[in-house]
């Protein structure tokens, strides 16, 4: 399974940092003079007092005890505070420590001290001289940086016999000192830089980096508002810098209170609880609850219980360890709660990620014990390395989120395009069945249009031709005369096939060309007198074929029947209608009688069929059909055959 | 139109005898025409065309050994003062554009009467030829100049006396209408279908070019 393939990859990656830490603590190891044991004594002051530049046998204490080093002691812990901030009791804690064998300071150039713990200041004599003095606010001091002190080297100085160190701190708490490491610096340096990095820059780093990808996670956030992932993420990485902050801030004098200062690192703790809350939450969609609630409600009283406005409020370093105490507290709520919740989403990124939250709780006791001098001062605050592994998850949940949201837009994107295709390809096929639908019906239209005509036309005449040759009545002009009939319907049945364009005039033109012969025959003479006709958009076959049938059987009348020497085609347009006439100069017909009927019947049945209006005006001074075509014919209109 | 001089020399290709057997006699009747020769098949056909020349030719497309079209390609190189004509019952452009493309001066419509098959062979011969409006439509749009930038295209007047036939006007009115004779409307189709001609062979080597084969 994919998580499981992750996480023994994190677990591996984590192993091998650790393994590398542990390596890199070992090779640096500090060597040279190593000073375990010391004289301890004690004043009580009140207020902090300059320490001397040059210790004075009789302005020292009388009563040393010897102890062994690292020397701590347990802290008082007390929620009252001295009524006058101004002048707080405090006392001074001497370490005198006398080197078994003086050392040249050019030869042996440094002390080191891996940890001194004093909730105001700390000042370092060699052989009774002031060599150091920290410079830094009085209780958030850098106590969590070791002490690398380079020995003056002075011409002729003598060799260093005693090295005593003097810190003045709140009376109660703080004041404390590991064990203390003179040599050169091949000796000690490379061990206090190793501790260096792994107490403060470490933290300091990792802190700023997840700070950083907080930054861009939070630009994400003003893009998405409702993903509130990346705001918990950008939240997170703020806390979580703020509470580094003590852990490698100090060695100068701060440019704020130490009030303040306190307030922030040690209310981060209950802020980074609280988002990992949130942030479990979120990830594993369960709704807040009462421990939201309860998260909330502590982090909000013990942030506006430490605020340092007022006089009253408590000091922050009296009130770390409870504040810690009641982080633990919740911190266990959130950590059992997002493991149950995460446990039912089956999500196994979220149980790690609880899992993790909780031991968080139970590692800080460490801490708390190292804090309150419980454990060796000289071991590691476990925290800020776990806040690394934390911020490694909360990145690698970010992140899975990210992508995940890249990831669908890909596949969105790929769907689209397959349902797009898929889209295309359904409306190429049915474009396709429209098309062979349409071929079809035309055809079904043709063939209909084609046997229609052949069935009133070249069909009748040819049964006629037939039956008059069966009565043996062979009248061999009639016949030819029927049979050349037949030849002229069939060409203009072969021209109505053929595209005419819009254009009536060609299809008059061409009905000419088919009749000429047979007028110039007869001896009739043709008057030509078509003028432009606008474009009849309308015109397809079915039209074409009406028209030219309907002016066939005018000419047929004309040659036949109507004894005419002259005839005349003319066109024009009158009133959105396209006139066609033929006339000729002929006797003449009785309209009403049957046979001339029967002809003027099938013209009138093609001409309405296309819409268009027959009349047809006969008497002695000759015969006139006209044919009114209208300009434009409404598409849905249809044609009837 | 007999001339009194030399009669006609008319050749004829067609398989079918019947229609054969009515076009010679509509020769024999005429005084002025003369039957060179009589073939059956593009094989035929192809013979005469190495032997003298003939003054008329006319051609059916529906061989049985063949197409016209290449009777037609064969007589235009063979016999170049040869009048050739296409024979056909519906003068539609899909046989006759093509034949005239081949080197076709004009057609000969086969239900004609025997004295109107004679008239339309002395037109022919005298520098004539039909058309119809269907035929002048498909010329038109043949060069327009889109369709044919590289092509020899018709003169103005050319072009008016097609657009009129398109109309169906006849041949006389034309004359009047565009103030030109008879025999010069004749010719200016003569003309157009020679160029019809020549912008077919120039699309052929057009066509060959842009595929590599010359």
């Amino acid at each position: 399974m994919a998580f499981y393939k992750l996480l023994a990859r994190y677990l591996a990656a984590l192993g091998i940092i650790i393994a590398g830490a542990v390596v890199l603590h070992l090779v640096a190891q500090p060597r040279g003079l190593h000073i375990t044991s010391a004289e301890l004594a004690v004043e009580s002051t009140v207020g902090y007092q300059s320490p001397p530049a040059t210790l004075i046998r009789r302005a020292m204490p009388d009563d040393w005890t010897a102890v062994a080093l690292p020397n701590a002691a347990i802290p008082q812990l007390a929620l009252s505070q001295h009524a006058d901030a101004e002048a707080p009791d405090t006392q001074v804690t001497w370490y005198r420590a006398v080197l078994p064998q003086p050392v040249s300071p050019a030869d042996k150039g440094y002390l080191y001290i891996p940890r001194w713990k004093s909730d105001g200041t700390l000042a370092v004599y060699v052989n009774g001289e002031l060599q150091y003095q920290s410079h830094a606010n009085l209780q958030w001091n850098g106590s969590n940086r070791p002490l690398r002190i380079g020995f003056d080297v002075t011409e002729g100085a003598p060799p260093i016999n005693a090295i005593v160190i003097r810190l003045q701190h709140l009376r109660g708490i703080g004041g404390a000192l590991s064990s203390l490491w003179v040599g050169d610096f091949d000796q000690v340096g490379p061990a206090y830089m190793v501790r260096n990095l792994f107490q403060a820059e470490l933290s300091y780093l990792t802190s700023a980096a997840f700070l950083a990808s907080g930054v861009f996670s939070l630009l994400v956030w003003f893009r998405r508002r409702q993903e509130r992932l990346y705001l918990l993420f950008f939240l997170m990485s703020a806390a979580t810098f703020i509470r580094g902050l003590h852990n490698h801030l100090g060695l100068e004098r701060l440019p704020f209170s130490d009030a303040w200062f306190g307030w922030l690192t040690v209310n981060s703790t209950m802020w980074m609880v609280a988002i990992s809350h949130l942030f479990l939450i979120t990830v594993l969609h369960v709704r807040a609850s009462w421990i939201t609630a309860v998260v909330g409600g502590a982090t909000l009283v013990l942030g506006l219980a430490t605020l340092p406005l007022f006089s009253a409020a408590l000091d922050p370093t009296l009130t770390a360890p409870f504040a810690y105490a009641a982080a633990f507290v919740v911190c266990n709520l959130v950590g059992i709660s997002s493991i149950r919740a995460a446990w039912r989403a089956q999500s196994m990124e979220g149980l790690v990620l609880a899992v993790w939250v909780l031991l968080t709780a139970y590692l800080g006791i460490n801490d708390l014990m190292l804090q309150n001098n419980l454990i060796s001062i000289e071991g590691y605050f476990i925290l800020p390395f776990v806040q690394i592994a934390l911020v490694f998850a909360f990145f690698h949940l970010v992140l899975a989120h990210y992508l995940g949201a890249i990831d669908a837009v890909e596949n969105s994107n790929t769907l689209l395009a397959e349902r797009l295709t898929a889209r295309e390809a359904a409306l190429l096929a049915s474009h396709e069945r429209l098309r062979e639908i349409e071929q079809r019906e035309l055809l079904l239209q043709e063939r209909q249009r084609l046997t229609e005509d052949m069935h009133d036309g070249l069909g009748s005449s040819l049964i006629g031709a037939l039956r008059m040759v069966e009565r043996g009545r062979l009248d061999e002009t009639e016949l030819k005369q029927i049979l050349q009939g037949c030849i002229d319907d069939l060409k203009l049945t072969i021209d109505s096939m053929e595209p005419v364009e819009t254009d009536l005039l060609l299809l008059l033109g061409t009905l000419r060309f088919r009749l000429e012969p047979r007028l110039e025959s007869t001896g009739i003479k043709l008057n030509w007198n078509v003028r432009d006709v606008p474009p009849v958009f309308w015109l397809d076959h079915r039209y074409a074929l009406h028209i030219l049938r309907v002016l066939q059987e005018a000419f047929t009348n004309i040659i036949k029947h109507a004894d005419a020497t002259e005839a005349t085609v003319s066109t024009g347009v009158v009133a959105g209608d396209i006139v066609i006439s033929v006339s000729d100069n002929g006797k003449g017909f009785d309209t009403a009688a049957p046979r001339a009927g029967r002809g003027l019947a099938n013209q009138a049945r093609r001409a309405s069929a296309i819409r268009a209006r027959l009349t047809v005006e006969s008497g002695s001074e000759g015969t006139t059909l006209t044919l009114l075509l209208p300009i434009r014919q409404l598409a849905e209109d249809g044609v009837a055959g | 139109m007999a001339t009194g001089s030399k009669p006609l020399k008319v050749t004829i290709v067609e398989d079918d005898a019947s229609f054969r057997g009515s076009f010679v006699a509509a020769v024999e009747a005429a005084e002025d025409m003369l039957l060179h020769a009589a073939a059956e098949n593009v094989a035929q056909a192809m013979a005469l065309l190495g032997g003298p020349p003939s003054d008329i030719l006319v051609v059916d497309l529906g061989l049985p050994d063949g197409s016209g079209i290449e009777v037609i390609r064969a007589a235009h190189s063979a016999w170049p003062d040869c009048g050739i004509m296409v024979s056909t019952t519906f003068a539609d452009d899909r046989h006759v554009i093509p034949s005239i493309e081949a080197g076709a001066a004009g057609y000969l419509l086969k239900d004609s009467s025997q004295s109107r098959m004679a008239d339309d062979i002395r037109t022919l011969h005298s520098g004539g030829s039909p058309i119809s409006p269907r035929i002048a439509r498909k010329i038109l749009l043949r060069f327009r100049p889109v369709e044919a930038p590289a092509q020899p295209l018709l003169s103005p007047r050319e072009q008016q006396a097609l657009e009129l036939i398109t109309k169906g006007f006849s041949y006389d009115e034309i004359a009047e209408l565009m103030g030109v004779t008879r025999n010069t409307v004749m010719t200016f189709v003569r003309r157009i279908y020679q160029k019809l001609e020549v912008s077919s062979k120039a699309e052929a080597i057009f066509e060959a070019r842009s595929h590599g084969l010359l």
